[in-house]
């Protein structure tokens, strides 16, 4: 019996350990395929930016948004990661009472030296840091796109990079410290809730881009001298489109990385997914809402404009208006709201352009308006809803989520707005006017985009 | 440098396993990196405002 006993011990501790490595290899699965997932959207602002570009800036777009790319990650992994970390509390920077936050525990485990190098390396014995890290480094990447073609076929390529370093490595990750962290102030005191970074990534990046666009000023050539708007076409719709539908394709990425898997220590359940906030949710949820959202947007770009473009900017705006409350809303809520902002979307932007401000791509409405746009709308929705996993804590509130969009707008725009005018005073922002009448590709690029031009195609074999 | 523990044998690899690890040289990794990421910009940017001077 004595024998028996110890062999059935043994057998459930050897179940238990083969569950757990199982558990463990799917929780660092999950959180890989969510990186490769978000490169897409890189790869569909990359070719949304260069078709929205005329032909002799093509490969200048192409460049700016590579590079882009190319600095965020190591920023991020310098300091921008730290940022994430030591922020929640404020600027303070104490610990929070979720013992996860503050200076100290910031320097203990996201400086790349002395004893935190441990987790920002390969460790045998960590299988979470890297796949955080890399997830939170394509979402600092995502910002960065989201201003990069805001302000395409003017803008100097090293004066870009540092805006874009600025918005990627902090702007946005103290607004994730204060609006996403289980001690992020916005979300203990006034219960901000922003699951899929409506506000806390759209509407930082759309309003950083909107303080650029100010000091940057518009293309030559886009007002007339009365103030009314030229249409600049750019030299590739179908790209452009295509572009859209890869960005939509990879937020599925973005959002799944939004997603606390169950089972690990820091997991806040052992046997079911969580938000951030270690609110419940499923994939399901995601599937219903994040689906009912895009076609909501699509259907209300396409009442209004009848253009691919707006479209599918619209399925945008349908993403980014239900992001916040994507874990609770009903699909068909969902579609209502994605409906709205699809409406909203082009109109907004012709608003915007009424007062001077070129945006290429229209990044400040789609991802600036109607990412606050989403957040407000759940409170409007959400009033009640507990913000945080716990006793007594806060909860979602319409004048709490006004708070969260003040704070994310302010999180923009105003480090966009200064730092790009202390560029523009040092001549690193805008390319000479020369430059930019010739073409940015004539003017930095060693290669051709189209070098045989754009011919019509050959006849058809017989 | 090399192997960071001090015998050759994985079996007693239980944590970090980069090169140089316990030692200063991921500090100084890190180091040498963000300065060449400021050094390119610095070239970056004394380049492109040559090219864009013809203009």
């Amino acid at each position: 019996m004595e024998e028996q006993l110890a062999e059935l011990t043994a057998q459930v501790a050897a179940l238990k350990g083969g569950g757990a490595t199982t558990n463990t290899m799917f929780a660092e699965m999950f959180y890989y395929l969510t990186i490769p997932l978000m490169i897409i959207i890189h790869a569909g602002f990359l070719a949304y930016e260069m078709g929205s570009s005329r032909m002799k800036n093509v490969l200048s777009s192409g460049v700016k948004n590579i590079l882009a790319f190319a600095f965020m990650i190591p920023t991020f992994y310098f300091f921008g990661w730290w940022v994430y970390w030591g922020f929640p509390t404020g600027l303070t920077l104490s610990a929070g009472e979720a013992g996860i936050s503050g200076a100290a525990y910031a320097s203990s485990i996201a400086f790349g030296w002395g004893e935190s190098a441990q987790y920002m390396g390969p460790n045998i014995a960590d299988n979470a840091s890297g796949v955080f890290f890399g997830a939170f480094a394509l979402f600092a990447a995502t910002t960065a796109s989201i201003m990069s073609g805001a302000v395409i076929e003017r803008i100097q390529t090293v004066g870009f990079v540092i805006l874009a370093i600025v918005l990627g490595s902090f702007a946005w990750v103290v607004a994730a410290a204060w609006g996403w962290h289980a001690d992020g102030w916005l979300v203990t005191k006034f219960g901000v809730h922003d699951f899929g970074a409506a506000g806390l990534v759209h509407a930082v990046a759309g309003f950083f881009a909107l303080g650029v666009l100010i000091n940057l000023g518009p293309r030559i050539g886009k007002f007339n001298a009365d103030g009314s708007a030229n249409h600049i076409a750019g030299h590739n719709m179908p790209l452009t489109v295509v572009g859209l539908m890869l960005i939509i394709v990879g937020f599925w990425g973005f959002l799944m990385a939004c997603v606390i898997v169950p089972g690990e220590a820091w997991s806040w359940f052992g046997d079911k997914f969580a938000t951030i906030y270690g609110t419940p949710i499923t994939l399901s949820a995601l599937s219903f809402n994040i689906l009912m959202a895009v076609a909501g947007g699509i259907i209300g770009a396409w009442i209004w404009t009848k253009d691919p473009f707006w479209m599918m900017s619209g399925a945008l705006a349908g993403i980014i208006s239900t992001a916040s409350g994507l874990d609770i809303y009903f699909p068909a809520l969902a579609f209502i709201i994605a409906f709205s902002a699809g409406i909203i979307v082009a109109p907004a932007a012709a608003w915007l352009e009424r007062r001077g401000i070129d945006d290429a791509v229209g990044a400040v409405t789609v991802h600036g308006t109607i990412g606050l746009y989403g957040v407000v709308m759940l409170g409007v929705f959400a009033s009640g809803y507990p913000a945080l996993q716990g006793e007594g804590v806060a909860t979602i509130s319409l004048f709490g989520q006004i708070v969260g969009a003040v704070v994310f707008f302010l999180c923009g725009f105003v480090p966009g707005y200064v730092v790009s005018y202390i560029l523009k005073g040092m001549g690193m922002l805008r390319v000479p006017e020369g430059a930019e009448i010739a073409g940015m590709d004539t003017v930095k690029v060693p290669a051709q985009g189209y070098p045989e031009g754009i011919p019509t195609s050959p006849a058809p074999a017989e | 440098m090399g192997f960071p523990y001090d015998e050759a044998n994985w079996a007693v690899v239980d944590g970090a396993m980069y090169m140089g690890h316990g030692s200063i040289m991921p500090g100084v990794y890190t180091l040498i990196a963000a300065v060449i990421c400021v050094a390119v910009l610095f070239i970056g940017h004394k380049s492109e405002a040559e090219k864009s001077a013809k203009h």
